[in-house]
């Protein structure tokens, strides 16, 4: 089986191969712009799972979070627009600021 | 458009010239995609090494999203002289994040191309660009319903394929040694030139993912760690999805243990009883896994005494040691490697074999279980909690897999780490005839004396592990030239001959690895 994926322009390629890409055409990664979705995929791998401290719930203003995300925090990594961009955090600042405490603390996410 | 900068220049460039490239760079990406202003630049300086951040302070930020952007950053760089630090995702933690190596280079960030190429499932390969994550796969294999399964380092869910392989990273499945399963590189040379390794440059071929040496000189190897080229697409082979997975755990009681249990586990992984890259984690790695930190037990500063670290053991219920593997194949295959293992554990008559079952979903159980079986998470993430205040280095010398050399190198690095206040946080992984011996170096970054302490102690780490012949595989960007004095002067001088060659006006990541032409190591 071979998988095809959403189709893209061929780009211009300067040497070989280009029927192997040309087969399957890219994917990129999905609209990041879900607050939810960015902060399962990303953020709730350690807030929700006793790693780093529980965030929902707690009515944090989103520009808080936004320059916390940006900066960084001592153990709390930095996330460049780059990786997330202005709007996607805003929209995941939102989401975090204005969503309820989870309901299980501290245990390992499934 | 704004002209403002955060003051930080290249090394050696004038600042109208640096300004000249800014715009070439902003005509050729966008002005949102060319970053100078310090607060947008701040992303880019949040490391977790004990050296200043001054000294990792880019000059300014690109954002390419295309191979021909890539190839234009480059001319424009060779134009002006501009040293250049790529990034994939940047989330390479404890070895230098997003920050260039050296203050004042560009920050190519290629975190926008992250596109997954090709996916084959019969053949088990991918083609990736450098922006996807390994949590993007897993959901495009997901999605699609793709029977194949991923290895990955422990930061895997925003963690790079590519940039893990080109840093010849490590994970925890039969294909845990990653660059092994590289295959097919395509690199923009400093040049400005597309370079495909392996088959890659035959017009029409179709093997660029399944055959790796092509022909004459292969030359892949040369390109990882090193900066002689800008890889843009990486091949890289998948495991077939086994019928069963069976991660298990075995514990050892005590921290002498370690000769027996590399002893008893090195023939099963020989063998290919056990495939995957085992585990061999120290007890903190496993209490801070498991969500444990050292302030719960103690706030008296320096090395965790012993007699706390029983103490853990016994209330978290961890080993000393603590071996975690996995079994793969039909049930009938899992079930004679599993009274394999359990036959060689008889002999050895100690370690205590713990089952899925018996985990019960507890950490970090849970958490290897789905390392082992290509799950992203970052559950291990909870060892910069141990000490918090976000300081981290990884050491990681490189040991034959023999009992007495792991007991060898442990005894000593914990006997160092103590001397500074630090603790020994390690785990071995085995690959088939060595040891990766990783230890995370966790101290508190917001501390100037443990900061400081941190600092001496890794230094005195690799100058008493070189003594004894060992060296690390990999280092963060503050120690690059000090880990490249401990392989030699030749290959520092065919390193210096190779980039003179490729890299003529010494614009691609000086000072990665040691290989920088100002370096002094002419041929």
């Amino acid at each position: 089986m071979m998988t095809t994926t959403k189709p893209q322009p061929l780009r211009q390629l300067l040497l070989g191969c280009a029927l192997l890409l040309s087969a399957t055409a890219a994917v990129a990664e999905s609209n990041r712009a879900d607050g939810e979705q960015v902060y399962t995929r990303v953020c709730g791998h350690c807030h929700e799972a006793g790693v780093g401290p529980v965030i929902k719930g707690r009515n944090l203003p989103p520009s808080y979070i936004t320059a916390i995300v940006r900066h960084g925090f001592r153990a709390m990594p930095a996330f460049r627009s780059a990786f997330i961009d202005d709007a996607s955090l805003q929209a995941v600042a939102e989401y975090v600021g204005n969503s309820p405490a989870p309901g299980n603390k501290g245990k390992g996410k499934e | 458009m704004s002209q403002q900068t955060n003051k930080v220049l290249p090394q050696g460039v004038a600042e109208s010239d640096f300004r000249a490239a800014l715009e070439q760079f902003r005509a050729l990406l966008g002005a949102e995609n060319v970053l100078v202003e310090s607060e947008q630049l701040v992303s880019y300086t949040k490391i977790m090494m004990p050296g200043d951040v001054a000294r990792n302070t880019p000059s300014a930020a690109v954002t390419a999203t295309s191979v021909e952007q890539v190839q234009g950053v480059v001319r424009i760089c060779n134009r002006y002289r501009i040293p250049v630090w790529t990034v994939s995702t940047g989330n390479n933690f404890g070895y230098g994040s997003a920050a260039p190596g050296q203050r004042g280079q560009i920050v190519l960030d290629l975190k926008k191309m992250n596109r997954i190429l090709h996916i084959d499932a019969e053949l088990g390969t991918a083609l990736v660009e450098p922006g996807v994550t390994y949590q993007q796969l897993y959901d495009y294999l997901q999605e699609h319903d793709i029977p194949l399964m991923l290895s990955f380092p422990a930061p895997s869910a925003i963690a790079s394929p590519l940039g893990n392989t080109m840093d010849r990273g490590v994970g925890y499945t039969p294909y845990g040694e990653h660059f092994l399963m590289q295959c097919g590189m395509e690199l923009v040379l400093a040049n400005g030139e597309i370079y495909r390794t392996g088959m890659g440059g035959v017009e029409g071929d179709n093997a660029w993912q399944v055959f790796k040496w092509g022909y004459g000189p292969t030359l892949d190897g040369m390109f990882t760690q090193a900066n002689y080229g800008i890889c843009t697409k990486l091949g890289f082979w998948l495991m077939p999805k086994p019928p069963v997975s069976m991660p298990i755990e075995i514990k050892f009681e005590e921290d002498t243990d370690i000769s027996d249990i590399v002893e008893f586990i090195r023939p099963l992984r020989l063998a290919q009883v056990i495939p995957n890259a085992v585990v061999i984690a120290g007890v903190i790695w496993e209490a801070a896994t498991c969500n444990t930190t050292r302030a719960q037990y103690t706030t008296e500063p320096g090395a965790t005494p012993d007699s706390i670290l029983k103490q853990i053991q016994k209330d978290k219920n961890l080993g000393a040691w603590n071996v975690y593997a996995c079994l793969y194949g039909t049930r009938e295959q899992v079930e004679v490697n599993l009274n394999i293992v359990r036959g060689a554990l008889q002999q050895l008559g100690k370690g205590k074999l713990v089952t899925e079952e018996e985990a019960g979903g507890t950490q970090p159980f849970d958490y290897r279980a789905k390392l082992m079986t290509g799950v992203p998470n970052l559950q291990e993430f909870g060892l910069y909690n141990w000490r918090g205040g976000g300081g981290s280095m990884w050491f990681a010398p490189v040991s034959q897999a023999r009992g007495s050399e792991c007991d060898k190198q442990y005894g000593l690095a914990k006997q160092i780490l103590n001397k500074h206040g630090l603790d020994y946080v390690g785990e071995f992984i085995v690959g088939w005839r060595d040891m990766h011996h990783v230890i995370d170096v966790l101290y508190d970054r917001t501390d100037d004396d443990e900061r400081a302490r941190a600092e001496a102690c890794f230094n005195e780490l690799l100058d008493e592990f070189e003594k004894r012949g060992y060296a690390v595989y990999r280092v963060n960007t503050q120690f690059q030239e000090r880990v490249a004095q401990s392989y030699g002067t030749t290959k520092r001088r065919v390193e210096h001959a190779l980039k003179r060659a490729l890299d003529p006006n010494n614009i691609l990541a000086p000072g990665k690895s040691g290989i920088d032409l100002n370096n002094g190591f002419e041929l």
